[in-house]
């Protein structure tokens, strides 16, 4: 083939009339997919505590614990500080009671406010199905 | 002329992650070449052992930032296999474009830093912003631009819409034609070519000889490809070329790579208009039964290796990974041999490696002795830095 000395000049100039390629980011931002895999959220009236999730967890991020056995009162709390993000949660879930958001700015100062928790009665598995249909 | 030893790295600029080599120099030129390993161990195939299956696979994809989905296929044709799991048609489809995708990012990221080493930056530039085209198709399918997770024991996770197929017909059909652009332009810019040219030459024998993988291999001459040679998920079906180049040199594994994008554009296109409908995944069982396998995949950098030991519980017994680059160490420095010392970068640019993918075991050798050890980890702990109370959270 034959050499041609800077054969990049011509698309190099044709660039300078052209749009920037970014965006100008706080003040502009760019839409996320609506399948994007945000921060797991929990739906506190459709969970049944079977705990798929806390086992399914690669990075033991989602923790339950029973506030009292007799009124079916307990506490999950998602560590968003080791979450990765790979939704396997939501999908181990037979309830669809988990859901990701589409939140990508979640930086924060300390890892403490990552800390997101509910505390819930779990419902009868009758209420369940109910409010699935 | 008097023979000197060079240290590069552990920490240096010419180098991303961080890997000892240490050179012999005449004057200019290279004589020999030491690599050392073992400084981004992490530990993964031990960690492997104590998750369950499912958990593994986001493990697996944390092997490597830009071949995530062939860790995780590799790892999950292997544990299919131990299952006995027959993968619907439509899943495999899925894997094969996510892996095609990945190819094509990983290989337009690479010709981006090859383009940097050898002193081009605007190319550089120029193939990663039109590498954002393909991490946003990414994007779409999978919901991350980088860990894309997509891969499940018996099948993917998600599926794909008609609108989604539209828009990546649209990427692809772009990117090709910056791809025919770029081989042109890499082709014809004398610079460029007298950069790159008879720069770390590894003759085919020397190739075979030293067990070189992917396109490093490929670009000595010797078609070697795990997706024609040993065919896994669909790969079987669909129609595709190994590209090879005879030049030997890092020109021909700039080449061999530019074709391979052209062939993974006609392997998307191809998945996208024979996608064949039903279900994406079959119920996987959570206790794996015992026995052990190995499954094979053409990662973009080469042949990836996952060995996979069960014995009957939820959790693997062994888990063993053998990333690309570590085999193409043994080629690099063949490569490097008589070479000048301003090439080392661009030549160990040219394997496009991943020094934590290869990184599998670490040696403690003792400075003033000169011996190494074996050492647990709490006796390191005790040795070598003071213990801290750990901050619980």
């Amino acid at each position: 083939m034959k050499l041609k000395p800077a054969a990049f000049i011509p698309e190099l100039l044709r660039h300078i009339f052209k749009k920037p390629a970014t965006v100008r980011y706080p003040f502009e931002k760019l839409k996320v997919p609506d399948d994007f895999r945000g921060t797991p959220v929990l739906k506190p009236e459709l969970c049944i505590v079977c705990r798929s999730c806390v086992r399914d967890c690669p990075a033991f991020a989602i923790e339950i614990t029973t506030l009292s056995e007799e009124e079916k009162k307990y506490k999950m709390t998602i560590h968003n500080d080791r979450c990765i993000h790979c939704a396997q949660c939501v999908e181990s879930c037979p309830t669809k009671a988990l859901f990701m958001d589409t939140e990508f700015e979640i930086a924060t100062d300390s890892r403490l406010k990552l800390k997101a928790e509910y505390i819930y009665s779990r419902q009868k598995k009758t209420d369940q199905k109910s409010q699935q249909t | 002329m008097k023979k000197i030893t060079i240290p590069i790295g552990p920490q240096h600029p010419a180098l991303k992650e961080p890997i000892s080599l240490r050179m012999t120099i005449e004057g200019e030129v290279i004589k020999d070449a030491d690599i050392r390993l073992g400084y981004n161990h992490r530990g993964i195939e031990k960690l492997a052992e104590s998750k369950t299956y499912i958990q593994n696979i986001y493990l697996m994809e944390r092997i490597c930032g830009i071949c995530s989905h062939s860790h995780t296929t590799c790892y999950v044709q292997a544990v299919e296999a131990l299952c006995g799991l027959e993968v619907p048609k439509r899943g495999l489809y899925i894997r094969t474009l996510v892996s095609e995708l990945e190819r094509i990012h990983s290989h337009l990221l690479w010709l981006g830093v090859a383009a940097h080493e050898a002193g081009f930056d605007s190319l550089f530039m120029y193939t990663w912003r039109d590498r954002e085209v393909v991490m946003d198709l990414l994007e779409i399918i999978s919901g991350n631009r980088v860990h894309y997770a997509i891969n499940t024991i018996g099948g993917v996770r998600r599926d794909i819409s008609e609108q989604q197929k539209e828009k990546i017909l649209e990427g692809i059909e772009f990117l090709r034609k910056r791809t025919e652009y770029y081989t042109n332009l890499g082709t014809t810019e004398p610079t460029f070519v007298a950069r790159i040219s008879g720069v770390g030459k590894l003759p085919k024998e020397k190739a075979i000889e030293l067990c070189a993988v992917g396109p490093t291999l490929r670009a000595s001459d010797v078609a070697s490809d795990i997706r024609k040679d040993d065919p896994y998920a669909v790969y079987d079906e669909i129609p595709f070329d190994v590209c090879t180049a005879d030049t030997c040199d890092v020109l021909g594994r700039v080449v061999v790579r530019v074709k391979e994008l052209i062939e993974s554009y006609k392997i998307v296109e191809f998945v996208i208009k024979n996608l064949p409908a039903g279900e994406i995944k079959i119920k996987a069982p959570r206790k794996v039964p015992e026995g052990e396998t190995v499954s094979r995949y053409e990662a973009p950098r080469g042949e990836n290796i996952h060995y996979v030991k069960s014995n009957g519980t939820d959790k693997p017994e062994r888990l063993k990974v053998r990333a690309p680059t570590l085999a193409n160490y043994p080629a690099t420095i063949e490569m490097l041999k008589n070479g000048f010392v301003a090439d080392i970068p661009l030549i160990f640019a040219a394997i496009d490696p991943c020094i934590c993918c290869a990184e599998r075991v670490v040696e403690l050798i003792d400075v003033k002795s000169g011996r190494s050890d074996i050492m647990t980890f709490s006796e390191i702990k005790r040795k070598y830095f003071c213990e801290k109370k750990r901050e619980t959270l």
